[in-house]
């Protein structure tokens, strides 16, 4: 990921292009737990947050939020709380 | 054999005195390790140096590989990490830190009677927390894979890191143990 040029940033700015948050799978934490944390913290319905789970395990990442970049940052940190490996980036949907 | 049983409006947790030692043990190496030692209690910390002395300048990224999967990066860009890291980490860390006392309290209390005991009116999100950072601690010096647990019943007794390996999955079982007392 390189520096952000103007022009991108005016393209992004008029797409209004969200931010994402992404959970990646890891050897370690648990199915149960990374579905319960789900829930925890984002109020998912259980079986959103089991299909959620499951494309983590089976795809090796899932977005499970999407806003503004202040927004992810704050899930970020709080998945990051909770043990799950997650990052912000830009939405890469156009 | 250790388990968590739901007790009116909480949860409870049964250990024995060999299980209340390990426990602690790895709580306290973990708080070592996210930096909260004797180091601190043994400054005056309304010292002015000593205050100079215990602020980075600058966080960086943490060299060790458990704390940089505790504490991990939230970009792939390493400028855009930095600047997050610098923010954010301290909270993050404090936060863990927070989990892992409230559970060593818990656990003193048991390791400190030297006899098998109860934890009663646990907090079921601390604990959980606490046991998978353990885990996670654990697992990377262990270089935890998917076939891990399969390459541990294959391993020999003899085998030196084989009782290390039996932690790790132990603390796995007693985390799904929890998750299902709060979920059933």
């Amino acid at each position: 990921m390189s520096t952000i040029t103007e022009s991108e940033l005016s393209v992004d700015q008029l797409l209004d292009r969200p931010w994402v948050t992404i959970v990646w799978d890891d050897p370690v934490n648990l199915m149960t737990y990374v579905t319960y944390v789900l829930i925890k913290l984002f109020s998912f319905p259980a079986p959103r947050a089991h299909e959620l789970m499951m494309q983590i395990h089976n795809e090796g990442r899932a977005v499970v939020s999407s806003g503004t970049r202040e927004e992810m940052e704050r899930d970020v940190q709080r998945l990051h709380e909770h043990g799950l490996w997650a990052t912000l980036q830009r939405d890469d949907k156009i | 054999m250790s388990n968590f049983e739901k007790m009116g409006d909480g949860y409870s947790l049964a250990l024995t005195q060999d299980e209340a030692h390990i426990l602690i043990n790895l709580v306290e190496q973990l708080l070592e390790l996210l930096g909260e030692g004797d180091f601190f209690h043994h400054y005056d910390t309304s010292d002015p140096l000593a205050q100079l002395l215990a602020m980075p300048s600058e966080i960086v990224t943490p060299e060790d590989p458990v704390l940089m999967r505790l504490l991990p990066n939230a970009y792939a860009d390493p400028e855009a990490s930095s600047d997050f890291r610098r923010y954010t980490e301290p909270a993050l860390r404090g936060s863990k830190q927070r989990v892992l006392r409230t559970v060593r309290e818990e656990l003193s209390v048991i390791v400190d009677s030297n006899e098998d005991g109860v934890v009663e009116a646990l907090d079921a999100d601390i604990w959980l927390m606490a046991i998978n950072d353990l885990r996670i601690a654990l697992s990377v010096r262990l270089e935890i894979s998917a076939d891990s647990f399969e390459k541990f019943e294959l391993m020999p007794d003899e085998e030196p890191q084989k009782s290390v390996y039996a932690v790790y999955f132990w603390l796995g079982w007693l985390q799904e143990n929890l998750l299902t007392a709060l979920t059933s």
